[in-house]
């Protein structure tokens, strides 16, 4: 029982690490663009195809197709971005528009993704040398412990370049209060944009590693992902990175062990009940710090 | 309202004979359609066409009122829908109910669930849209694991040998008539003029003295009434139930984008969208199978970014004028 318990601590600090960069990069998103992005779980899933498609037909590896991903859903995020942001400003009730909007969006890109690659299950066969490592004593597979490693280093840099750099100073003070920001001169469309990228970059690395922890994805499991997104990015406060990074972990480490000592569709019915949970007793988060508006 | 003074009288008028051609405009087109669903079985054309035609109406009508007059954007309208049909299935599989008896009891569990999610309605926008996806995610979970005596667990229920294809057709137009006509009564109600002043500021109703809590929760229950019996006539009409359909996130998705598409707010954008849709739909999805889910996608996309008001929300926004006769 002790080496189960274990085995959840460490396996919910892995997974926590994944669901972490989901909450992280789409309470980016939702801070700058006050946009809730359904379509999130998508980009993650493209992502873990783009790496399925990089090692099955040109044989690159993982680690390699990391930058790869980070680039190219970076460039598309930013083409998204400018088809579809602008305009939704002309309606009545942007916030939830764009929820819908991207609700849309999510469809399209699943159904692409069912187009292409079937509605099989699909899964990366690369395995690290040795295949799996001792910590402490319980076995775990090398790919978790390098996604790990890659999480906490994605991690550091976001929190380096939020806090240290000029360009995530202005994110993160868009996210305070975007009227603002624009008297001391800063061009808020283009920043937006770049958040968009930024997020959406982001969610297609977390693709990668995604296809390194967990056994399979198909072209659906998008929808899976964005609702823990959700679950994340509400525990840890909307539009707050520190809360989604403590969140991220906190949930992971909650539904590892909750499949220990619960049926798995009961893990599930838990996972949902956080949510509707903290939004009805505590919306603020579990930091209590909110957007301000 | 009689005029009080000589000096209101000629707009008195003015109101009645608008209310006039309101009425008979509403009583034509009723009729004709009414007719029209009426003679669909006679002249036997295409049966499951019509009546999905008559249930998405009636689904988008019917989440019209939770969003265009009370606001909300219930993500997870399907949990109504997929309730609903699970009463059926389970009162008449188990519990041996004629299916015309266990039919109204769809729109009671509708009601029910409605009463249970009634403490979310103090949410609103984001967080709304969102816990509604939560709770309809939380009910699919609990109807697969209930145990398999009663609810079929992840097969389903089949309802067996009681598919009655033109009387479940007659009864689901009979509902979307029922639905239709609560709707125009409700938007010019007292009750509907209430529900739009607390969406467009609670504060400043509650201070006309709305009582906002019980206007929201009549406007909520009257929205989860109709999805539910919606649920349980398809029950009967395609004689299978499982959670795996009955609680099709894109069941939410169509209605939701029909009802925009059309126009939120008003009786008859719903309306309008779910004809226009449903027909695309049909009209696509004939020639290319592969990627109807794709189109719905970019549909729905397409309609936020150009229509969002819908059709009948631009026109009337277009022909301000004629507010008066489209409700």
């Amino acid at each position: 029982m002790g080496n189960l318990i274990l085995n959840g601590l460490i396996n919910g600090l892995i997974v926590g690490g994944v669901y972490a960069l989901i909450g992280l990069s789409l309470t980016l998103l939702y801070g700058v663009l006050r946009i809730v992005n359904f379509a999130h779980g998508e980009f993650v899933i493209g992502g873990s195809f783009l790496a399925y498609v990089l090692f099955n037909s040109l044989g690159i590896p993982p680690l390699l197709a990391l930058p790869i991903a980070a680039i190219t859903f970076f460039a598309a995020g930013w083409l998204v971005y400018y088809v579809l942001i602008p305009r939704l400003a002309h309606s009545d009730d942007p916030e939830i528009m764009s929820f819908l909007m991207m609700y849309g969006l999510s469809i399209a890109l699943a159904a692409v993704m069912l187009l292409i690659f079937e509605a099989d299950s699909r899964s990366i066969d690369y395995a690290f040398t040795p295949i799996s490592m001792k910590v402490g004593p319980i076995y775990v597979s090398t790919a978790r412990i390098v996604a790990f490693g890659v999480t906490l280093a994605i991690s550091a840099a976001l929190a380096w370049f939020l806090y240290r750099t000029l360009p995530g100073k202005a994110l993160r003070a868009t996210i305070m209060n975007r009227e603002a920001i624009q008297i001391v001169g800063v061009d808020v469309d283009k920043l937006s944009a770049f958040a968009f990228a930024l997020a959406t970059g982001l969610a297609g690395v977390t693709g990668v590693l995604i296809a390194l922890v967990f056994p399979a994805f198909n072209a659906f499991s998008g929808a899976e992902y964005s609702i823990i997104g959700f679950i994340v990015v509400v525990l840890g406060g909307l539009g707050n990175p520190i809360g989604a990074l403590i969140a991220g972990i906190i949930y992971g480490l909650a539904e590892q062990l909750a499949t220990v000592f619960l049926p798995q569709a009961l893990a599930q019915i838990v996972g949902f009940a956080i949510l509707v949970g903290t939004i009805l007793i505590r919306p603020t988060g579990i930091l209590g710090w909110r957007v301000q508006r | 309202m009689p005029p009080k003074t000589n000096a209101v009288a000629p707009r008195a008028a003015e109101h009645d004979s608008a209310r006039r051609i309101y009425i008979t405009l509403a009583a034509i087109i009723g009729g004709v359609v009414s007719v029209y669903f009426l003679l669909v079985p006679v002249f036997k054309l295409n049966l499951a066409f019509h009546f999905y035609l008559m249930l998405w109406i009636t689904m988008a009508s019917a989440f019209n009122v939770a969003s265009g007059f009370s606001g909300y954007m219930p993500f997870g309208y399907v949990a109504f829908y997929g309730v609903g049909a699970f009463t059926t299935a389970v009162l008449v599989q188990k519990l041996h109910f004629p299916v015309l008896v266990a039919l109204p009891f769809s729109g009671i569990a509708g009601v029910v669930l409605g009463l249970l999610f009634a403490p979310t309605l103090r949410l609103s926008g984001i967080y709304f849209a969102i816990v509604s996806l939560a709770l309809a995610g939380i009910c699919r979970l609990i109807i697969t694991n209930m145990p398999e005596e009663i609810t079929g667990g992840s097969f389903g229920l089949h309802l067996g040998s009681r598919a009655e294809p033109v009387l479940s057709f007659y009864v689901m137009m009979l509902v979307m008539l029922l639905a239709l006509g609560t709707f125009l009564w409700l938007s010019r109600s007292r009750l509907g003029k209430a529900l739009r002043a607390v969406r467009d500021d609670a504060e400043a109703a509650d201070m006309m003295g709305v009582n906002v809590v019980r206007v929201r929760l009549y406007g909520w229950l009257i929205a989860a009434f109709f999805p539910a019996l919606c649920g349980g006539i398809e029950a009967w009409y395609t004689n299978v139930v499982d959670t795996e359909t009955a609680f099709n996130t894109l069941t939410t998705a169509k209605t939701v984008i029909y009802a925009v598409a059309g126009g939120l707010g008003t009786v008859t954008g719903p309306i309008f969208g779910a004809f226009t849709m449903v027909w695309l739909d049909e009209l696509i999805w004939r020639q290319f199978p592969r990627v109807n889910l794709l189109i719905l996608g970019v549909a729905t996309i397409l309609v936020v970014l150009f229509l969002p008001r819908g059709i009948v929300g631009t026109l009337l926004r277009r022909r301000p004028q004629w507010r008066r006769y489209i409700p």
